[in-house]
């Protein structure tokens, strides 16, 4: 099972230990704290060829993008590219249409849920499924056992829970008659959490500010047979730290529990790993 | 040339019966599971059956929403409960999984298959992916423009369907988890609890809402079907009947008047008038014009209003005696100016001037919903099943 990052820098150099790294494309990803260009990712995949390198590609994509996507992906597909994630079924079409020599990542966010739809994916040519956060570690195991598909699970990162295409904090600076900041910190009082409201170019997002933290369950993952684990920067940890001993803990098998005590102390919340989600209210 | 589709939703069999009497081509309702709306009422594989052949006689169509996105576990029976749909005469499945969509169009080839709006489709490359896999209608996102929508169907020339009324989501359909996260009610598995409606603190201790206006296009209806969209599609699964009667009664007009060349700045204004009286939200266009901004959302709490105006469902007219018996749903009085209309679109504004309860003792007030009532009304119109009475005026008549 490889470690697979999401950085908030382009410090690529000062992570050592890791198998791979997802990149942000400008104007293209969403939720990311930096973006590269597609001359900047062709000059990381030759510097870090050793490296498994995945660009995100997860806008909604409009008409007005297609061309300049087209593109864009005809020029990745030149380069040492593991995978591209996608949420815009669009790219699927394209890579289809123009034979493009490119993997591709199922990333629908929260619509990846089981395995006979990761199975369609795979038969079409999707080499691999970022499963959602909102199922249960049982339903990872599920997948993971019974597709073909290659499996990405998100165990550590501040979760992305909603994007829309509006522009809901210039919206709402301009109701209260201020501007400025593009990000606002709300507290929902059903749950007593906070959330980022951050809105960017594409629209608006919302991150739930309280640490997933599924250290506990990557010993399952890796004796499942999951082909990676995501782990996404998050800000006042040293996460290069975090991300060796992570490392350092697959490398060993998973055995040594000093890691899962030493990462106690980032939270107890595991998301949905074991907490199933219910959709009936009433008989 | 084809006419445009008015599609309206129906969340049990009266509302189904209803809708279709009130001008709908078609109605999607949900099943007894995998739909988008699980606590809605919902219809069991007779109540489908029942429906399809209430609507095939009508010359008009039903379409199951089959659209949650599937866990492993809503995968078991997924089949047989298909074909169980397709056997009840179902006419489209309304689906956003690929997986099931390509194993309907493999099973049932004659089983048309619309994708879902929940995949926030939102270009002509993605609309291109789903022709392939043989989808026969795309539910077009939200969140798209008079030109990007044209755009789609000049390039792919696939049936493209829009919303053209009722609530909106806040965030792009399906790409939202907040009603998961907040109170563990599964969003895309119909469960969703509405969170972007909810009020949230910022960090002055102000609040903070994203709601967003209800969607009202009956003033571009001509435009849509200029472009050559095929269907216009009414949200809401869980409304009251007389919401169902008003709304797609009102759009029935605005499609037949624009086809029939007269429909007037003064029409619309009255039909823009008849839907803003069953609304309980402000109303905007959305991105039709325009990138949405701050004009179409709530800032300050739910800004909702409730709707009084139904007085009651008309169970039958006395022709000899000149009596309308109704059931009554809101309180009304002697004097008070109500409108009768029928599902064909008659509308008779009248006044009460005399009113009886089940006893046909002489009353001056209506007080008491869910109970029979007789007005007396003088008119030559056929008044048929389904027929409502609305309030239009209030008069100033002191009840004692």
């Amino acid at each position: 099972m490889k470690v697979l990052v999401e950085l908030k820098d382009k410090n690529i150099s000062e992570y050592k230990n890791i198998d791979g790294i997802i990149l942000g494309l400008e104007d293209y990803s969403v939720f990311n704290s930096v973006t590269y260009t597609k001359e900047e990712i062709k000059d990381i995949t030759n510097k870090y060829s050793d490296l498994d390198i995945f660009i995100k590609i997860d806008k909604n994509i409009f008409n007005s993008e297609i061309n300049e996507l087209k593109e864009i992906l005809t020029y990745l597909s030149k380069l040492n590219i593991t995978g591209i994630f996608f949420y815009d079924l669009a790219l699927l079409q394209i890579k289809k249409d123009l034979n493009l020599d490119i993997n591709l990542v199922w990333s629908q966010t929260h619509m990846v849920t089981n395995y006979r739809t990761c199975n369609y994916y795979n038969e079409k040519g999707v080499e691999y499924a970022l499963l959602s956060k909102e199922i249960t570690l049982d339903e990872i195991i599920e997948i993971s056992t019974k597709s073909t598909i290659k499996t990405i699970v998100e165990v550590f990162s501040k979760p992305t829970v909603g994007f829309s295409r509006r522009k809901l904090v210039t919206n709402y600076n301009h109701d209260i008659g201020v501007s400025g900041s593009k990000e606002l910190e709300v507290l929902e009082k059903v749950s007593n959490d906070t959330y980022l409201v951050k809105e960017e170019d594409a629209g608006t997002g919302f991150i739930l500010n309280k640490i997933l933290n599924g250290t506990s369950v990557i010993k399952t993952l890796y004796e499942n047979n999951v082909d990676y684990i995501l782990l996404r920067e998050v800000e006042g940890i040293d996460f290069k730290e975090f991300v060796n001993d992570t490392k350092d803990y697959i490398d060993n098998n998973c055995l040594d529990d000093n890691y899962i005590s030493k990462y106690k102390k980032l939270g107890d919340s595991t998301g949905f790993f074991f907490k199933k989600t219910i959709y009936r209210v009433k008989k | 040339m084809r006419k445009i589709e008015l599609l309206s939703p129906a969340g049990d069999l009266e509302r189904l019966k209803v809708t279709l009497s009130y001008g709908a081509d078609a109605v999607y309702i949900g099943g007894e599971k995998l739909g988008l709306r699980a606590n809605a009422t919902n219809f069991s594989i007779d109540e489908i059956k029942e429906g399809c052949d209430f609507a095939h006689k009508l010359g008009k169509k039903v379409y199951l929403t089959l659209n949650i996105v599937f866990h492993n576990e809503d995968m078991d029976g997924v089949e047989e409960y298909i074909k169980e749909v397709v056997d009840a005469g179902i006419d489209a499945f309304i689906v956003s999984d690929p997986f099931i969509i390509s194993h309907i169009k493999k099973n049932y080839p004659n089983v048309e298959v619309h994708l879902s709006t929940q995949n926030s489709t939102t270009n002509y490359e993605t609309v291109e992916y789903f022709k392939n896999e043989g989808i026969d209608r795309v539910v077009l996102a939200r969140e798209l423009s008079k030109e990007e929508i044209k755009e789609i169907i000049d390039k792919t020339h696939v049936d493209i369907e829009v919303f053209i009324h009722g609530a909106m989501c806040t965030c792009f359909s399906g790409r939202c988890a907040l009603s998961n996260y907040v109170t563990n009610r599964d969003a895309n598995r119909g469960g969703c609890a509405q969170v972007c409606r909810f009020s949230f603190i910022n960090g002055d201790n102000k609040e903070f809402t994203m709601a967003t206006k209800d969607m009202n296009m009956a003033r571009y209806i001509s435009d849509l079907i200029d472009i050559g969209v095929v269907s216009l599609k009414v949200e809401g699964r869980m409304r009251s009947l007389y919401y169902l009667a008003t709304v797609i009664g009102t759009y029935r007009k605005i499609i037949d008047d624009y086809y029939n060349n007269n429909l007037t700045e003064e029409k619309l204004n009255t039909y823009e008038q008849r839907l803003a009286r069953v609304a309980n939200r402000e109303v905007s266009s959305h991105y039709f014009l325009k990138e949405a901004d701050y004009t179409d959302q709530y800032y300050t709490g739910r800004n909702e209003a409730s709707n009084q105006d139904y007085l009651g469902q008309v169970i039958s007219y006395d022709k000899e005696n000149k009596l309308l018996k109704i059931y009554e749903r809101n309180y009304f009085k002697l004097h008070d100016k109500v409108e009768l209309f029928t599902p064909l679109g008659s509308i008779v504004e009248f006044s009460v001037e005399k009113l009886y309860n089940e006893d046909m003792e002489e009353l001056d007030v209506a007080r008491h919903p869910d109970s029979i009532y007789y007005l007396y009304l003088d008119t030559d119109i056929k008044i048929d099943e389904y027929s409502m009475i609305r309030l239009i005026e209030k008069s100033d008549y002191n009840v004692l």
